[in-house]
């Protein structure tokens, strides 16, 4: 079956293949045909909800950080504490930590104004879980070097 | 430039899995013959060995790269070791009580780059400018050979003062370029340049 739609898809050429790629990639239901203009609560409603779902697994969890990372906005203080909960859930302290990361480097060059807001308000769930922030662990600035696989 | 592991038929999968009607829980995250169930591209080492996977990463290989775009990869950095155990053991129980270190081995265990060292300037700017700046030198050396070693003399035309003041006064009579050039230099009344 794999071989027969291999072949199938290269004699099609390019528009057989953007046909079938459509039909096996539904994944977290999203729609890519339609345009679905989602307002920023809804989003907010949305990730909240998938980062406090009780099974929630490393996977998911990754998908949804990668995806949130995907719309390239800081996300709400409600979010980062569903997620640092989230993190609680699967013991993994180094995602809690990444994703602060992850939530400074969206602040972009703003970061002044908005990252102490963050802090301000994600504060509290950062004392109350024993989560670290990447300046208080010193991750703020460079501490390993990574030899560039060009100069080996 | 990322420290990263792939999968020796990235492409080829990719292209597989989007040909074949497995459904998105269903699709696994390599292409070897064991994890696709028997049929599959034969031989297909998992070269991400025992480390675990946390994800999809970036294009459902179980790579690890370091990317602010993706920033959970498909799987963790390093393999646990006794000493990493230990710790995961003590991550089950309250956060508070683990030190800043061990924190930062726990996080080191899963991710090669902090966000800071991802971004860090490489100093590369440094070595095109000289490079470039090198280059730039030569073709002027170059230039001096060709110049010194090369070049004939300049004809008498150009070096002879007289010869050049018989041609100025030739285009001055002939009214050469008369509206912004020579000719407009000069004046014909008086006979002389105007200043």
């Amino acid at each position: 079956m794999i071989r027969n739609a291999f072949s199938r898809a290269l004699v099609a050429g390019r528009a057989g293949f953007l046909q079938v790629a459509p039909q096996s990639a539904s994944v977290a239901g999203c729609r890519h045909m339609s345009k679905v203009a989602e307002s920023d609560e809804q989003l907010t409603a949305r990730y909240v909800q998938y980062f406090e779902s009780k099974d929630i697994d490393h996977w998911w969890l990754s998908k949804h950080i990668n995806d949130l990372a995907g719309t390239d906005a800081v996300p709400e203080p409600d979010i980062i504490k569903a997620c640092l909960h989230a993190c609680r859930r699967l013991n993994d302290i180094a995602m809690a930590v990444r994703f602060m990361e992850i939530v400074h480097f969206k602040c972009g060059n703003r970061v002044k104004e908005i990252y102490p807001y963050v802090l301000q308000e994600v504060g509290p769930t950062l004392n109350e879980l024993g989560i670290p922030t990447p300046e208080e662990l010193g991750m703020d600035k460079p501490q390993l070097a990574l030899e560039d696989v060009y100069d080996m | 430039m990322e420290m990263h592991i792939v999968s020796m038929a990235t492409v080829t999968g990719t292209l597989l899995r989007r040909c074949s009607r497995l459904s998105a829980a269903a699709a696994p995250l390599s292409t070897s013959a064991r994890a696709l169930g028997g049929g599959g591209l034969p031989t297909v080492v998992e070269r991400h060995g025992n480390r675990m996977v946390i994800g999809y990463g970036f294009n459902g290989e179980p790579n690890y790269i370091d990317r602010v775009d993706y920033p959970i990869p498909a799987v963790r950095f390093k393999e646990d070791n006794a000493q990493i155990k230990v710790l995961r053991e003590k991550e089950r129980g309250d956060w508070k009580k683990l030190t800043k270190e061990e924190v930062q081995e726990l996080y080191r265990a899963t991710f090669c780059r902090s966000f800071a060292e991802m971004q860090a300037p490489t100093g590369e700017w440094k070595l095109v400018l000289g490079g470039t700046m090198l280059a730039c030198s030569i073709a002027v050396w170059i230039y001096l050979f060709m110049k010194v070693f090369v070049y004939e003399k300049l004809p008498d035309t150009i070096t002879n003062p007289e010869k050049v003041e018989a041609q100025v006064q030739r285009m001055i009579d002939l009214r050469m370029n008369p509206v912004q050039g020579i000719a407009s230099e000069w004046d014909y009344e008086k006979g002389q340049w105007k200043n």
